[in-house]
């Protein structure tokens, strides 16, 4: 549709209408939950998800372990292969301190 | 399908996202962006979700043709026939239980100036944002003879539904001793060892169902995802009905003729009443509508938001895009989906976007209950998707058959989750 159309009958509708569809969408009253759902550690997780998912139990759900078991599969996998098919070849993607980080996310309560 | 006119109208004059704005402003309210996905497949479905969850006070529409989605994934069993077209379909019911606006109608074009997606002559639809997960369309004239009424007598079974029916029932039809043929493009196009599993679950009916008959695969390259581990799969399970030839053998085909059920290399002409030709490819139409591919006829976007290059406000992800090493892969583009949801939620709440890292996983089915794996790591920093060294890489050669039965059992696992975090 013609955009001079849409400003005619958002501007039509008021001031609230107008802040709504015209110009910037921020919210004036910052926004933490987007920050905190969206950090390194939350971004670093969405790999996982692809296979290890809570909307899915099909693959052992990373919710069950706890913290150093985690860790400690994790970084035991960047050297070893025993126990997985899989997991080797992507752990040794990641640093240290980003299992650290995966792990702290995975088992926040 | 949606009732007609007054909510159409409605869209028309912008008035849906008004009206939802007027709304009192929850405590946790966020923005109130109108943020449009075009394309419900494992990239779009996943994104729209994401963006509902990080900006529950956004308006998220997802645009899709397709009332039910069909998966691509494990379509090859069902070409195989150890799965039905039913097991790989799904609703999008879920999505508009979350306050996403599911639109089941056909993008037709996109005016990235306007901002504007044309739907139909009564519908037009804004955005602020557009995430575009368009997926693939056949290159139909790069393959001389093939066509749309080609595929209906040669199916590509490239996009899963009626095309994967098809050519199974052309197999079921086959003669026992009849030979089955199939074509292989050069890179890049959609699953990269997609063809080399369906060859795998093809051969393994002639062997049980049709076994005087082989397949014969003829490929427009040399090498191929997971080649070794396939060949090696080959040798052991399909040595009388499985025969492939790479380019330098001939393997290229160079006309099809649908009517004479013929296909044509530089050198020699094959006959067959089954005959899959899976044909090059590029991003579909619509991408290339909204000015977001490049002379390849994919989208080149910025890896760490998947933010288009070429325009403004618009995202690209999963199979349409230029995202090497990443794969074109249900895997990738769900991922992609949530990066790009992340990116484009984290923009409209003034934060900057952050680099990450991601990956891939992809099973391929070398007989109905043994499969192989491909894996890989990448980093998006610095302007580009870089494998990390040292990481990924494929299953190993010369397995137990336990290895092979246990990756069978986790790609099973696998669908049952991606479908869950796209559809679920």
């Amino acid at each position: 549709m013609p955009r001079i159309l849409f400003r005619t009958v958002c501007a039509s509708l008021g001031g609230l209408a107008l802040a709504a569809c015209g110009g910037s969408k921020l919210d004036e009253t910052s926004d933490d939950s987007v920050a905190a759902q969206t950090g390194s550690a939350a971004a670093l997780v969405m790999a996982c998800s692809g296979c290890h998912s809570s909307s899915s139990g099909a693959i052992a759900s990373l919710d069950l372990y706890e913290a150093g078991l985690l860790r400690e599969a994790m970084s035991r996998y960047k050297s070893e292969t025993d126990g997985t098919t899989v997991m080797h070849r992507i752990a040794r993607g990641y640093s240290d301190e980003e299992i650290d980080l995966i792990t702290a996310e995975l088992t926040k309560p | 399908m949606r009732p007609a006119l007054p909510r159409r109208a409605l869209l028309k004059l912008g008035l849906v996202g008004v009206g939802a704005s007027m709304l009192p402003i929850p405590a946790m309210a966020r923005t109130t962006a109108k943020v449009v996905i075009i394309g419900g497949g494992f990239g779009g479905a996943t994104a729209a979700k994401r963006v509902k969850a990080l900006l529950p006070s956004a308006q998220v529409t997802l645009i899709e043709a397709n009332p039910v989605f069909t998966a691509c994934p494990f379509s090859n069993l069902v070409v195989g026939g150890q799965r039905t077209l039913a097991d790989q379909e799904f609703s999008y019911s879920a999505l508009a239980e979350v306050g996403i606006d599911v639109m089941t109608i056909e993008a037709r074009d996109i005016d990235p100036i306007a901002k504007a997606i044309d739907c139909g002559p009564d519908l037009s639809v804004t955005y602020d944002k557009l995430i575009l997960s368009p997926g693939i369309d056949l290159r139909w004239s790069a393959l001389d003879g093939y066509s749309q009424a080609a595929a209906n007598v040669m199916p590509h079974a490239w996009k899963a539904g009626r095309q994967t029916t098809l050519l199974r029932q052309r197999l079921e039809a086959l003669t026992d001793g009849e030979t089955v043929l199939m074509s292989v493009p050069t890179a890049p196009y959609r699953c990269p060892p997609g063809p080399y599993e369906r060859a795998s679950l093809i051969a393994h009916y002639l062997k049980t169902q049709k076994p005087r008959s082989k397949l014969i695969v003829l490929d427009g390259k040399d090498q191929f995802s997971k080649m070794a581990l396939f060949q090696e799969a080959w040798v052991e399970h399909y040595p009388e009905h499985l025969e492939w030839r790479g380019a330098s053998d001939d393997g290229t085909v160079s006309r099809v003729d649908a009517n004479a059920n013929m296909v044509e290399t530089d050198f020699e002409t094959f006959q067959s009443s089954a005959i899959n030709i899976i044909p090059p490819q590029k991003a579909a139409f619509i991408a290339d509508r909204a000015g977001v591919t490049d002379a390849t006829g994919w989208c080149p976007i910025d890896p760490l938001t998947f933010a288009s290059t070429l325009q403004p406000d618009i995202h690209v992800i999963g199979d349409a895009t230029i995202a090497a090493p990443m794969p074109k892969s249900a895997f990738s583009a769900n991922l992609q989906g949530k990066v790009c949801a992340v990116a484009v939620a984290r923009t409209l709440s003034g934060l900057e976007a952050l680099p990450t890292v991601l990956a891939n996983t992809c099973y391929s089915y070398t007989t109905p209950d043994e499969a192989i794996s491909i894996a890989g790591v990448y980093r998006n920093a610095d302007g580009k998707l870089q494998s990390v060294s040292g990481a990924g890489g494929v299953s190993p050669l010369a397995a137990d058959t336990a290895i092979r039965q246990a990756e069978a059992a986790q790609a099973a696992h696998w669908f049952e989750t991606i479908t869950a975090e796209a559809f679920g």
